[in-house]
């Protein structure tokens, strides 16, 4: 383990409270301003690595071994408190669906700034001036009127880009972006994903970007991890990935993808042959 | 847009307790019992009989009356009370402060141990603290005012008696009132016995009052807490390093409120019609207790001024929900 | 991925559910034995005044005389056999009024809820009028217009509490009204009033037994209520509402004469409530 990596899992497993597993053995790391993709089809438990990271986990799963490294300190080594106020100073998320992050009945200007004076301790002016900066980062028109705003008064791509604003505003090291663009329509996802991009250097974020689109992991990231079912199948650079994928799964994922650049190139499904295969060899794993 | 919303919800208002007026009007006039001849003592003459009876108006027809009536009460004059020979409006205004103050209490008891409660169960959401909330504020949910009443007068009434059970006010207290909101009056005044006295008077009956609504507001408002604390902004909270507590209160209490208050607003006229028994089991004088004295000794105007001043106030009541529900949301208020 | 079911096994809840059930049966049991075997087993005539025996207490508190368990009234009256007696009016008032209340809201309901237009314009408007009288109020100048006896009662709590069904059974006859089955129905050439009836009343039913459960505990209240302001039966008969009216005014000397029917009262209304929700969910389709 380096201690100068942004995020560390070792081992991890999540379960359900039931038993049922829904990550095993999962490990990575996260240099600082680095960006790991973590793909996989719905089911894969990609969101899952995410919400374990945050403590966001849903009330009927937890994290049942491993451990999590955030810049070096051991998350479970921490009561709830600790956690949170760690995670907090560390982490943000751009969440999936920029329809319901935005609390309805709150004006835009609190809910970027209320972290930032409450949580960081900034003075209101410095969160007022940071939360204008970003909105026009993000290519906001009109930002002072956009902060005085209700959520129901934007557009879809318009909150995306604020609450990248907000996930980026008190400089986090990490941010856990959760399919960022699956809910928004395909020329604004291009947009918000060279926004995250070019704000990711310029802020000097590590990003963990979760998503099921071989499409969008080619553009963003540095790294890939792909997942099956709960398992890391392979983990690899971007590049390699996508030159020489080892897995058969990966290679079939990467096929399963239809290319904008070239529609001729036929979609084809993840066989399921192989997708059997790989379940009973889970299957064997897990009895050992 | 707005205004609109407003004229027609007024409109509706009027039809309502135009509505109101003629049932109660309808059913105390076919009430049996000659209310003049309980007016004179035995013995009066057929003239003294006559003569009333024109006085009151009840020798013309029925329809006739209702619109004496009515026209009187367009202009503010509500008729003489039989009882008490006194203009019906002077005994009702006298009588309403005790019962707002009485009501607007209890509401506050209410939404403090609805609210608080709900909040315990949904910062504890799953766990055994939240089956307890439900299970306690199912079963007080289903006990009505009266009983609770009933038995707040024997245990702190009389097995342990730490409140009084009866009046409003301690009668050796000595304050000159210019209005008859007594505890409102004695705080604004600085006379903190005064309103000491008539809060302690008030405890029991809001309290009885306030039970159900509170256990209503507790399953509702923790309901309504446990799907906003789903919601994806929440959780966004949370990563952003905001506690439960905090999240609940700065940003599930808003959203999940909205719902609840509009069944807290009919469920408040539902409270407030409750005072008529609980004034009564308490001694209280307000304008309930006044009502069933009326009905009791047939006080014909009186009953129909009672009757049309609490249908005034609950459709006011439910008026004003409506519009503040409007202008709580931004959503509606900007559509 | 992102949305696991959180919800535990109904498994573990069906056990407190059954006692809901179980434990208002009982109490309503014994109410309907006590009703029937009154003559056999309360131990004295429950209107036989006995001066000589006035104000009895009950028997864990000192001077109290065999054979009068639960004291006695200011007239000298056995408390135990006038509560006893008391469940017979208690459970006629409570089967035949909410029966009533429950026809006339229930029909009302489907009628406005089912035709719309001017049926629930007028129903409406009905509906609005009633619920803007004072309830209590309401009853008692009922039944001050009517006299007092048990039909009185019995008709005021009808003409003022069928607005409590009409308002529920119309909002869901409404929901019940749009969707496909009824408009199958309708072009499978069922009559209107048919399908009403056939189609509509078997998926209100479970909200109608819930709620005239509920309805069978208010009727108790009232009809205590009534009592309490002397309107309610004559007074050669023994009600839990007399005793309670009797029991207040002699409170300072005699408080038993008021905990015991209050007790009673608590149990049933308590018992209704609880029967009427656990009707409800066991027949529920939707909640099972």
């Amino acid at each position: 383990m380096t201690m100068s990596s942004t995020l560390n899992i070792q081992n991890l497993t999540v379960s359900l409270r039931s038993g049922l597993p829904l990550l095993g053995q999962v490990n990575l790391t996260l240099e600082p301003g680095e960006v790991r993709a973590l793909v996989g089809e719905s089911g894969a438990g990609k969101s899952m690595i995410g919400k374990a990271v945050l403590g966001t986990l849903p009330p009927a799963a937890r994290v049942s071994g491993g451990q999590i490294f955030l810049r070096g300190q051991a998350l479970d080594r921490l009561n709830a408190a600790q956690r949170r106020h760690c995670v907090a100073q560390s982490a943000a998320l751009i969440p999936q669906d920029p329809l319901t992050a935005l609390n309805p009945v709150r004006r835009i200007a609190p809910q970027i700034t209320d972290p930032l004076t409450r949580i960081h301790g900034w003075s209101t002016e410095r969160a007022q001036a940071r939360a204008l900066d970003l909105l026009e980062r993000v290519e906001i028109r009109d930002p002072a009127r956009v902060m005085r705003s209700y959520p129901h008064e934007l557009s879809g791509g318009m909150r995306q880009r604020i609450l990248i604003a907000a996930a980026f505003a008190p400089s986090p090291p990490l941010i856990v972006a959760d399919e960022p663009t699956t809910a928004l329509d395909v020329t604004v996802q291009k947009q918000i994903l060279k926004l995250i991009r070019e704000l990711q250097k310029e802020v000097g974020t590590a990003v963990l970007f979760v998503t099921h689109d071989m499409g969008v992991v080619a553009k963003i990231s540095q790294k890939v991890s792909v997942l099956f079912q709960g398992r890391v199948m392979e983990d690899a650079t971007t590049e390699a990935i996508f030159t020489n994928p080892t897995h058969p799964y990966t290679r079939a994922l990467i096929a399963a993808t239809p290319s904008y650049a070239d529609p001729s190139r036929s979609f084809s499904p993840v066989p399921a042959e192989l997708i059997a295969q790989m379940k009973s060899e889970i299957a064997k794993e897990e009895v050992w | 847009m707005f205004l609109r919303t407003v004229l027609s919800r007024l409109l509706t208002t009027l039809v309502t307790l135009f509505g109101v007026a003629v049932v109660v009007f309808v059913l105390v006039r076919v009430a049996p019992g000659n209310p003049i001849a309980m007016m004179l003592p035995p013995g009066a003459s057929e003239d003294d009989i006559a003569q009333l009876t024109a006085l009151y108006g009840f020798d013309k027809s029925l329809v006739e009356q209702f619109f004496i009536w009515i026209g009187g009460v367009v202009q503010g004059d509500f008729g003489t009370s039989i009882t008490l020979r006194q203009p019906v409006s002077d005994l009702v205004l006298a009588r309403l402060p005790a019962t707002l103050e009485l009501s607007f209490f209890a509401l506050l008891i209410a939404v403090a141990i609805g609210g608080v409660a709900a909040v315990i169960g949904a910062r504890r959401r799953g766990s055994p603290t939240e089956a307890a909330v439900d299970l306690t504020s199912g079963a007080v949910l289903s006990i009505p005012d009266f009983l609770w009443g009933l038995l707040f007068v024997l245990l702190f009434g009389v097995l342990w008696p730490v409140l009084s059970i009866s009046g409003r006010l301690d009668p050796r207290l000595e304050f000159d009132f210019l209005t008859n909101f007594v505890a409102l009056e004695g705080l604004l005044r600085g006379r903190f016995d005064v309103a000491g006295s008539a809060f302690s008077h008030m405890l029991m009956p809001a309290l009885s009052l306030a039970l159900p609504l509170a256990a209503l507001i507790a399953q509702l408002l923790k309901q309504n807490l446990k799907e906003v604390l789903i919601q994806d902004y929440t959780t966004l909270s949370r990563v952003r390093g905001f506690s439960e507590t905090q999240v609940i209160l700065r940003d599930a209490m808003r959203n999940a409120a909205l719902p609840t208050l509009t069944l807290v607003g009919v469920q408040f006229t539902f409270l407030i019609g409750g005072t008529v028994i609980v004034e009564r089991l308490f001694a209280y004088g307000g304008l309930g207790n006044m009502a069933i004295d009326a009905v009791i000794n047939r006080d014909l105007p009186l009953i129909q001024g009672i009757v049309l001043l609490f249908a005034a106030l609950f459709v006011a009541i439910n008026m004003l929900v409506d519009l503040s529900y409007t202008l709580l949301n931004p959503r509606l208020r900007h559509g | 991925m992102a949305d696991v079911s959180l919800q535990t096994t109904p498994r573990a809840r069906s056990g407190r559910r059954n006692l809901r059930l179980w434990l208002p049966l009982a109490w309503i049991s014994t109410l309907v034995l006590a009703a029937v075997l009154a003559p056999l087993i309360a131990p004295h005539d429950p209107l036989y005044q006995d001066l000589f025996l006035e104000r009895l207490p009950p028997f864990f508190m000192a001077g109290t005389e065999p054979g009068y368990w639960l004291g006695t009234d200011s007239l000298g009256r056995d408390v135990l056999s006038r509560v006893i007696y008391g469940t017979r009016i208690a459970l006629c008032v409570s089967l035949i009024a909410a029966t009533a209340t429950c026809l006339v809201g229930s029909t009302l309901g489907l009628l406005a809820g089912f035709f719309g237009g001017w049926w629930d314009r007028v129903i409406s408007r009905l509906i609005e009028i009633w619920m803007a009288f004072p309830p209590v109020l309401f009853a008692v100048l009922l039944v001050a217009v009517m006299g007092t006896g048990l039909t009185s009662v019995i008709v005021a709590i009808a003409l003022i509490d069928w607005t409590r069904f009409a308002r529920v059974i119309r909002a869901e006859t409404m929901v019940q009204a749009q969707m496909d089955y009824v408009d199958s129905a309708q072009i499978g050439g069922a009559r209107r009033l048919t399908t009403l009836v056939s189609e509509i009343l078997p998926n209100v039913l479970p909200s109608i037994v819930a709620l005239l459960m509920l309805e069978m505990g208010i009727a108790v209240i009232v009809e205590a209520i009534l009592s309490f302001v002397n309107l309610s039966l004559s007074s050669d008969v023994a009600t839990w509402g007399s005793m309670i009216a009797e029991g207040r005014n002699a409170i300072h000397f005699a408080w038993w004469v008021l905990l015991f029917p209050l007790i009673a009262l608590f149990l049933t209304v308590l018992s209704f409530s609880q029967l009427g929700e656990g009707l409800k969910q066991r027949f529920d389709p939707v909640l099972q």
